[in-house]
């Protein structure tokens, strides 16, 4: 029932009518059009909801409106006309923010925080945000950020504010994100924070059942349903898709059968939420049960039900087995004959998930000329607008996907999902915009996280420390569908074979169907996992053959100019420095092996694509492209399809544009992920969108930069050459007294051009990989290389493991943003530690989820979140621009390993399942002392 | 987004006025910080048609010839940070701070948490999840799926605070339909996770008054729990007892979040009165272990929690005898 509500917000008093079931929550969000508060669980365990009543933080998702009685402070009524609120700025400033969908409650309970207590201890500002959970930073850098709000920031704080790297004007400079104080003030706009005029709300029937035929849907019910505008099921949108177009086995909602809890069946659109959901429960389905497959093991037994019955092209499966790769490099048998040590054994790993604090979210919405606009939190703006049209059965031309700002993804969001299909379907059919918005529990439905697997793995090495040869048999568990599955299969074994390399390789990798949520693509696609297994069987060799773990990488090291064993180019490498930083900085030498029981040091080491050689469709056109268009006004839009996911790509655009025309990086805009307006870039995923969109854009400001430099030397009727780009300046070579600003030089250009200003940009595809059938997955222009040193305790009485620190050095070629490098490298850091000791995403008998929620998946808060060390090393990769490489992906995968390797230091025992929970642990002790 | 709907809001500013709208509406329920409460709505475990919040009572702590008496409307961040509570109920104290996240710390209540419903991992899921669960005993179901039964609800009291108030033998004052009454904590809680409350509808915790500790009085409370901060406890462990050097002359152990019930530890009396060597923690983490018994209700190994249980003891003990 709806009655007044007066609410003191912000200083001012608001009366909304709103129902008395609402939280403050969605009467500031949907009631007052106070977006900067954010959703992201739906019930008090993530935090991102957090307002300040009297002063004090509180959960507005978890507080009813009608019950507020004092003033409420929300993330917009911190800033005053002087400027963003202190600890806004230090988060801009530090680079505390990625994707900012946590920051604005993180930001309130630190300012509760610095109001209570001036100067905070460390351990006062772990406890005072630990109910603010934060998916992209580690943390590190939100600490920094609050320390130096508590010491004094100034609301003011120029754009860029570190030292660029010699040679350049930007470049190399620390400076803050693009978009980052529009986030840290509740400006940035996400999905859910736009309200369209006459806009409904979508909502999905989910199949109970993990594997059913569905013998029919009767929507009468919710047809009848005052506020019901449509309704839609499976035969509405019966074209199959798959983001890898080669394994179209999805549909957007169920056709015939379902084959996970959680799959859509049908879906409604309403005049609000509320009603959507009476509508979905009086829709009736019935189901004939069918035997499920719960994990990939009972998906191989002999007998085992079918999960899909037919593939793509109607050819009957004989089983389960979606994909095999089965690949030899060398003379295996021979590498092992010449092995002094062989380790052989089996390493588990449970799946994990994305768990991006930003649910997904999606709105569609038909023109009068028919033609569809879709708002969608997604990483892969492109490859949807591609899907949509062919599902959907329109033109691509009469598509349009825009992607608003995205509360974090991490390969989450990088297929199309049920929800875009279905606001495009039922906005049409109720003549209305859309909106889709996830519960957090459809979001661990939705899932395509990281993939369980079962590996067994043989390594053998000589005495020299040479790794002779390595043999992989790896069993994928897929869930129902492929998603990106294809790839998976190969990366499991195509990605493991540097830095660390080997002379003869034997894999086999399987992707089998089961009844669970398709896993797809979590940072460090299919290689995490394996790599996980690989590092620990280096560690157990060196044990063997009596070699200290970083020498024995060290004696393998694949170094730039070389291939590894299965083809793949390494054009720079900075692993040995790497392995170097690693090992200086953790005292490693005097402290490995030495530490008291319970306290031990461990090592890994890692290598990471910076983007897939070839799209995922194949085509000859650029995989990226940059558009600039200068004004007369002193400034240059950069228009770029690739998507800012938090990590900051649009900055680096910004970034390079500066740096290439000598237009200061505040006097240019970015606008990207828009397929209506962007140029195509194929989007936020294999670490692909530094190298590829920033060689787009250096060429797109080189030219721009030229035409600059032209009009300036017309000017002063000297040669070209004379003229010199500074930061938003010219100068004269020969008269460093003459100058003119780059605005005045921007106009000076157009005049002379006689057209508007403008240029553009590629990434054209470079023919690497190897020649073979698969050669080219895996395939990169240029790979990272990573090393991490971890050091644990563990409780031998309890079991508890804590991570006390892990040093992690990144080789990411040249950083271009060195602040936002060490925002990646802590912020993976943190989800390999989280995999490692708690996230584990499990399903019973049935099928069913262990805990679809935040509470019960568990991520880490600040509390127990270890320091991240993060060092950066330069290799300079010859292809990329300036020599930059990845840092998105790369530096999680050895801290599984390393923290593996570090727990058999301090206290004997080696872990082979992750997560490493108390139980197992203390198991393993144990064991190892009977 | 969870949404909540089918029900009305009424502030109470009293006891007395709450009670009043209780009785107004069948079904109604009352709702303090609401932490627990909402998450529970969302999940369509209740549907009342009436929601009495009670939030807006004052809550606060004084002392009385009884001891140190506590409004059940005591935020447990005030209650964390009281000067009373923390010069005499420092084992109080410690296990409102441990209570979920700094947030939820400040909006939840004493009462609240003292009355919290039990909680399990079947139990505490979206309507969704729990149909195609098929339901549980608690809700909707014939069949408990921890125990694999349709007799015994095993669902668990969670509370942080619960332990240690038992510890200290806290005693409750509740007023309801039936007048006004006060209750011993430990008469409070019985085996049954569907029905663990002794309490007649509607009757309302309004204070909780805890003997004043004499002196020579040392207390802890540990939670295990997989992260530092949000996480409801896997096991509570409240020691609290009268101490002459390393010699208690009375001693409480209560386990939590075990089963429906907190788990008193029964048979200490045998150790008071003697110096607490190391065979005697040892004896008493072994009889902590013998009588804990930690229902797969909550997440985590039964067994290791078990075993937990006496770690915990030992440590406990051990630091407390100094």
């Amino acid at each position: 029932m709806k009655s007044l509500l007066t609410l003191r917000v912000n200083g001012e008093s608001l009366s909304l009518a709103v129902p008395e079931s609402w939280t403050l929550l969605e009467a500031l969000r949907y009631g007052a059009g106070l977006t900067g508060s954010k959703q992201g669980c739906d019930k008090g365990d993530c935090g991102a909801c957090t307002v300040l009543l009297g002063g004090k933080p509180v959960l507005s998702c978890l507080t009813l409106a009608h019950s507020v009685r004092g003033e409420v402070t929300t993330i917009e009524g911190l800033a005053t006309p002087a400027g963003p609120d202190p600890v806004q700025r230090a988060f801009d400033v530090c680079g505390a923010l990625q994707c900012g969908f946590c920051q604005p409650g993180m930001i309130l309970s630190a300012r509760a925080l610095l109001n209570r207590v001036g100067k905070p201890t460390d351990g006062e500002i772990r406890e005072a945000l630990s109910g603010n959970l934060c998916r992209c930073t580690g943390y590190t850098k939100i600490f920094e950020a609050v320390r130096m709000a508590a010491d004094g920031c100034e609301r003011h704080v120029p754009v860029r504010y570190g030292t660029p790297s010699t040679g350049f004007d930007v470049i190399g400079a620390r400076g803050r994100k693009a978009d980052s104080i529009h986030k840290a003030t509740g400006e940035a706009v996400y999905t859910d924070d736009i309200q369209l005029p006459r806009m409904a709300h979508g909502k999905i029937l989910r199949s109970p059942h993990a594997h059913a035929r569905i013998l029919s849907i009767d929507t009468t019910g919710a047809e009848a349903l005052p506020g019901v505008f449509a309704v839609m099921t499976g035969v509405d949108l019966p074209t199959a898709y798959c983001i890898i177009p080669w394994t179209p086995d999805e549909t957007a909602l169920a056709v015939g059968k379902v084959r996970y809890v959680g799959e859509g069946v049908a879906a409604v659109a309403a005049v609000d939420e509320e009603t959507a959901n009476r509508a979905i429960q009086a829709i009736k389905v019935e189901y004939e049960p069918l035997p499920i497959v719960k994990d990939a093991e009972a998906a191989i037994a002999p007998g085992a039900p079918l999960v899909h019955e037919l593939d793509w092209k109607g050819r009957p499966w004989a089983d389960n087995v979606c994909k095999e790769v089965d690949l030899r490099f060398g003379d295996v048998e021979a590498g092992f004959a010449n092995a002094d040590a062989v380790v052989e054994n089996r390493w588990f790993y449970e799946g994990s998930t994305h768990a991006a604090i930003e649910p997904h979210c999606a709105i569609g919405q038909w023109s009068a000329d028919h033609k569809l606009t879709v708002w969608s939190a997604t990483q892969v703006s492109h490859y949807l607008h591609r899907e949509l049209a062919k599902v959907l059965g329109v033109g691509a031309q009469d598509v349009r996907v825009i992607q608003p700002v995205v509360g974090g993804a991490f390969g989450g969001k990088s297929e199309p999902f049920d929800l875009e299909f279905c606001v495009a379907v039922l906005s049409k059919k109720a003549g209305r915009p859309v909106k889709i918005l996830y519960t957090r529990e459809e979001v661990f439905y939705a899932h395509r996280g990281r993939h369980p697997m079962d590996m067994a793995f043989r390594v053998g090495g000589t005495k020299d420390g040479r790794i002779t040869a390595v043999e992989s048999d790896i069993l994928i568990d897929g869930g129902a569908y492929h998603s990106f599955g294809l790839v998976t299969t190969y990366y499991a074994g195509q990605l493991l074979t540097g830095p660390v390399g080997f002379e003869n390789y034997h894999f086999r990798s399987r992707r089998v169907y089961t009844n669970k949520p398709c896993c797809g693509p979590k940072r460090g696609h299919g290689s995490v996992q394996p790599r996980f297994a690989f590092e620990c069987a280096v560690d157990e060799l060196a044990e063997r053959l009596e070699l200290d773990p970083i020498e024995l990488r060290r004696k393998n090291m694949v170094t730039a100019g070389e291939r590894t064993v299965n083809g793949l180019l390494v054009t720079s490498s900075g692993i040995a420095e790497c392995l170097d930083a690693v090992e200086r900085a953790s005292a490693w030498k005097s402290r490995r092996g030495k530490l008291p029981y319970g306290r031990g040091l461990g090592v890994a080491a890692s290598m990471y694509i910076s983007g897939t050689a070839y799209p995922i469709y194949p085509n000859e056109m650029p995989q990226s492209g940059v558009m600039l268009r200068a004004d007369r006004s002193g400034k240059i839009t950069v228009f770029c399809g690739a998507n800012d996911i938090g990590q900051g790509s649009d900055g680096m655009l910004a970034y390079i544009v500066a740096e290439e025309t000598g237009v200061s990086p505040e006097d240019i805009t970015v606008v990207s992920g828009d397929t209506e307006l962007t140029p195509v870039d194929l989007g936020s995923y294999s670490s692909r969108v530094t190298f590829m969109a920033g060689i787009a854009a250096q060429e797109a400001g080189r030219t721009m930069g030229t035409a600059l430099r032209n009009a300036v030397a017309g000017l002063w009727q000297v040669h070209v050459d004379r003229v010199a780009k500074g930061l938003g300046v010219y100068s004269d070579r020969e008269d460093p007294a003459r100058s003119i600003s780059a605005r005045d030089a921007l106009i000076l250009a157009e005049a002379a051009a006689g057209t508007p200003l403008v240029s553009a940009g590629g990434y054209r595809t470079r023919k690497v990989g190897g020649e073979y059938r698969g050669g080219t997955i895996g395939a990169s222009p240029a790979y990272s290389a990573t090393a991490h040193v971890c050091e644990v305790s563990v409780d031998a009485e309890t079991g508890i493991v804590r991570v006390e620190k892990v040093w992690a050095a990144h080789d990411c070629g040249r950083a271009l943003n060195p602040q936002l490098v060490e925002g990646q490298i802590e912020g993976s850091v943190y989800m390999g530690y989280a995999e490692a000791l708690m996230e584990a995403h499990t399903f019973d008998e049935r099928g069913l989820h262990s805990g679809p929620n935040l509470l019960d998946y568990r991520i880490p808060t600040s509390m127990e979140s270890p320091d991240f060390i993060a060092q950066i090393v330069e290799s300079i990769d010859p292809g990329g621009p300036y020599g930059a490489k990845e840092a998105g992906e790369g530096p999680l995968h050895p801290v599984i390993p390393a923290i593996a390797n570090a727990i058999a230091d301090a206290v004997g025992v080696r872990l082979r399942r992750i997560p490493f929970t108390p139980d197992r642990v203390l198991a393993a002790i144990r064991a190892g002392r009977s | 987004m969870l949404r909540m709907d089918g029900f009305v809001y009424r502030h109470a500013s009293s006891w007395e006025e709450a009670l009043a709208l209780w009785r107004s509406a069948p079904g109604a329920q009352y709702v303090a910080g609401g932490t627990d409460l909402l998450p529970n709505l969302k999940h369509g475990l209740f549907a009342p048609k009436l929601l009495v919040g009670i939030g807006g009572i004052p809550g606060g702590v004084r002392r009385e010839a009884d001891g140190i008496v506590i409004s059940a409307a005591t935020r447990l961040d005030d209650l964390a940070a009281d000067p009373t509570i923390r010069e005499l109920l420092a084992p109080l104290g410690q296990a409102a701070a441990l209570v979920a996240s700094p947030q939820i710390r400040t909006m939840a209540t004493l009462g609240g948490n003292v009355m919290l419903d039990t909680r399990c991992m079947y139990y505490n899921q979206t309507l969704f999840w729990r149909q195609a669960l098929g339901y549980c005993l608690k809700a909707e179901g014939t069949w408990c799926h921890v125990v694999g039964g349709p007799k015994t609800c095993v669902a668990s009291q969670s509370s942080d605070t619960v332990p240690v108030l038992l510890a200290l033998g806290a005693r409750l004052r509740l007023v309801g339909p039936e007048g006004r009454r006060e209750l011993g904590i430990r008469e409070l809680y019985q085996y049954n996770g569907m029905d663990h409350l002794r309490l007649t509808a509607g009757e309302l915790l309004t204070e909780v008054v805890v003997p004043a500790p004499g002196a020579g009085f040392r207390g802890s409370y540990t939670k295990l729990r997989t992260r530092d901060s949000i996480d409801f406890p896997q096991l509570g462990l409240a020691v609290c007892g009268q101490w002459e050097g390393s010699t208690p002359r009375a001693l409480e152990i209560v386990v939590g979040a075990v089963s429906p019930q907190p788990k008193l530890v029964r048979g200490l009396d045998a150790f008071l009165g003697a110096p607490l060597d190391d065979v005697a923690v040892a004896a008493i983490a072994d009889l902590v272990h013998k009588q804990t018994r930690p229902q797969g209700s909550v997440h985590g190994d039964s067994n290791w929690r078990r075993q937990m249980a006496a770690v915990f003891t030992r440590r406990a003990l051990g630091a407390m005898r100094g």
